[in-house]
């Protein structure tokens, strides 16, 4: 059993070093093209896509991060006040407060933190969008054995065919439902900042970006605490790490677990999701939608948004 | 009828947050005049260059690898790197009880590096936070390099840094100030798990307000999208540091309420504005993110970062972790009321 994890650990050390080695030359690479592509790649977008566009873009993730987490702190979805007109349904079947929340009183803190700071920032876009804030979509945060958060841990091989995850059913598969999410908003974020056009949005967006980064390490470093008497939460994350890579395309890796490495010749741990130069990463709008529909094709809806989002940026990546 | 309680009990707690988020912006939006238009309200000019700090114009060596990087991006990016370099030495040290090698320290045009006072290797009894500081370590070792091979030969030596954890240290002096310890008393940041984890806390929040007030500074697409990587890097990191710190509060509450104090030391070196918190909400609400009423993170001004680091709320352009000051144009703190 210990050499499996021997084994398991060498692996996934060896895959680390090989995806950092990996960026580091397409870091190369791009570097020889230099800015000059990026600059080009912001101003074809910018003909097309609004800043309002992209603001709408994250205004559609930051209602599902905070449903999820108003549920799993407090036992309701959010006020109807903050969700626009005619807003789409939440499909909440078994959604609730977490159980024995109040058992673990560290997890149960963060959860309330991160409920409203994610509630901080749909009114903060909201307020920026003003009339052209889009509405809440239909978001699914359901816990059946056919809702997308069942559908993710199935892709990660987390559960079998037939089974439901419930990110509901304890503080460990609150943090791993949370995990599925976080680090995709830092990248959604990181990916959509250089297509603003105005500075304002560009250093608000970067203030977004910030906050979720931190709270992607709280929800990191708790399943690594955790994970050192429940080894099965860190390798979940990786798991849930390589579902994530798998549907955003092959060719680029945009993500890692947690589970521990190795650095010169000593045990560390992979908090901090990151290329090889130290750089988080970022991920396009279609890869971020690949993400939440849950299929790396080239699709409108699905997933945690069974009728798709609202805006014009609404398609995933073909992959 | 427990939900609904449960549900209100948050919403109150999210108020009373919200009323101490509220007051922070008020006072950050009072001081906005004063902080040379760095903050989100007044960034809509895109004011490239106006810094609250005067960068002096002495020559700077043209980069080899891009000649047309221009002097505001080389200066940012050096600042960046002399803030690099001082967490990049303390990981170290903590971690392997040796600095960086000298190929990571020296000028890119040859300049030689200066000197780093103090510095040892933790005995660290938990093997997680153990794990936590050698990859903290390897990512800020990244960002040197990075930061080096960007600038190429406009790369600054590593100036002289005092991470040292004696009585006389830089560490003492900021854990003095703070109310963490009394006069007399020393602050060591390697005697034990604990005091790396609040030796890190004085640095890292730091470093992600200080790349989010440099980001629209830069003019370079390039160069924009690599603070910003280095921006959320350094929240993963302080995330976890304040994670960290919080979890082992549950046992040891003395470690949130010492972050609380040196968030509050920071703010009252950094000027009027309220751009820190601690890491207590309320008895069951953690404040793991440092953020405003919007859920937004905090910027600081680079005069800002170093009235932090100099441990000094004059204008000066030395002191506390670099005691000959930072490399580069940009090393003046801000003069503080």
């Amino acid at each position: 059993m210990a050499e499996d994890q021997l084994l398991e650990a060498f692996d996934s050390r060896v895959r680390r070093r090989a995806e950092r080695r990996e960026f580091f030359k397409a870091a190369i690479g791009a570097a020889a093209i230099g800015a000059t592509t990026l600059v080009v790649t912001q101003e074809a977008f910018a003909q097309t896509v609004t800043d309002a566009d992209i603001l709408n873009f994250a205004l559609n993730l930051e209602y599902l991060e905070a449903q999820f987490y108003a549920y799993a702190a407090g036992g309701a979805g959010l006020d109807s006040t903050l969700l626009g007109t005619s807003p789409g349904a939440v499909t909440a079947t078994n959604a609730r407060r977490v159980d024995n929340l109040d058992s673990d009183p560290v997890v149960r803190d963060y959860a309330r933190e991160i409920a409203a700071d994610e509630v901080a920032h749909v009114k903060f876009l909201r307020a920026q969008l003003g009339t052209t804030a889009v509405v809440q979509p239909a978001i699914d945060i359901s816990a059946t054995a056919t809702s997308p958060f069942s559908a993710a841990a199935r892709a990660a091989g987390l559960i079998g065919a037939g089974a439901t995850f419930d990110p509901y059913s304890s503080p460990e598969n609150f943090l791993l439902g949370a995990f599925i999410f976080e680090d995709v908003g830092v990248t959604a974020y990181k990916g959509a900042a250089p297509l603003i056009l105005n500075k304002t949005y560009v250093e608000a967006a970067a203030g977004i970006m910030a906050v979720e980064a931190y709270h992607a390490a709280i929800i990191r470093t708790s399943l690594y605490a955790k994970g050192v008497a429940t080894p099965n939460l860190r390798s979940a994350t990786n798991a849930i790490s390589d579902a994530r890579d798998s549907l955003d395309g092959t060719t680029t890796d945009l993500d890692q677990g947690i589970s521990p490495v190795t650095i010169n010749g000593g045990t560390a741990s992979n908090i901090a999701p990151l290329d090889a130069d130290g750089l988080a990463y970022a991920r396009s709008t279609g890869q971020v939608l690949n993400i939440v529909y849950l299929n790396n094709a080239a699709v409108t809806s699905g997933g945690f948004f069974p009728a798709g989002v609202n805006g014009t940026i609404k398609t995933s990546a073909a992959n | 009828m427990t939900d609904n309680d449960t549900a209100l009990a948050i919403l109150e707690a999210a108020d009373r947050r919200r009323a101490e988020r509220r007051r922070f912006l008020t006072l950050a939006t009072s001081g906005a005049a004063t902080i040379g238009g760095l903050g989100l309200l007044s960034a809509c000019g895109g004011n490239k260059g106006s810094t609250g700090t005067t960068p002096t114009p002495t020559p700077t060596p043209t980069p080899t690898a891009s000649s047309t990087t221009a002097q505001i991006d080389i200066d940012v990016l050096n600042f960046a790197l002399n803030l690099e370099y001082l967490e990049a030495q303390f990981y170290q040290y903590a971690v392997y009880g040796t600095g960086l090698p000298g190929s990571q320290t020296v000028g890119g045009a040859g300049a030689a590096a200066g000197t780093v006072t103090g510095g040892r290797q933790v005995t660290f009894t938990d093997p997680v936070v153990a794990q936590y500081a050698r990859e903290i370590a390897q990512d800020e070792a990244a960002h040197v390099n990075y930061l080096r091979t960007a600038l190429g030969s406009a790369a600054v030596a590593m100036p002289s840094l005092n991470i040292d954890g004696s009585a006389t240290g830089a560490f003492t002096a900021a854990a003095l100030a703070a109310g963490v310890i009394t006069s007399g008393q020393t602050f060591d940041p390697y005697a034990s798990d604990e005091n790396f984890l609040l030796g890190a806390f004085i640095f890292e929040d730091v470093g992600v307000s200080a790349y989010k007030g440099a980001t629209p500074l830069i003019t370079n697409t390039t160069y924009l999208g690599a603070a910003a990587g280095i921006l959320a890097a350094e929240a993963y990191h302080a995330g976890l540091v304040r994670t960290a710190l919080y979890a082992k509060g549950l046992a040891t509450p003395s470690l949130r309420t010492n972050a609380g104090k040196i968030s509050d030391a920071r703010d009252s070196l950094d000027g009027t504005s309220d751009d820190d918190q601690g890491i207590t909400g309320d008895a069951t609400t953690s404040n793991i993110v440092p953020a405003n009423l919007d859920g937004i993170a905090y910027s600081r001004t680079t005069g800002q970062v170093l009235n932090i680091a100099y441990l000094s709320k004059a204008a000066v352009s030395s002191g506390g972790f670099f005691p000959a000051g930072l490399n580069g144009n940009i090393k003046t703190s801000t003069a503080q009321a």
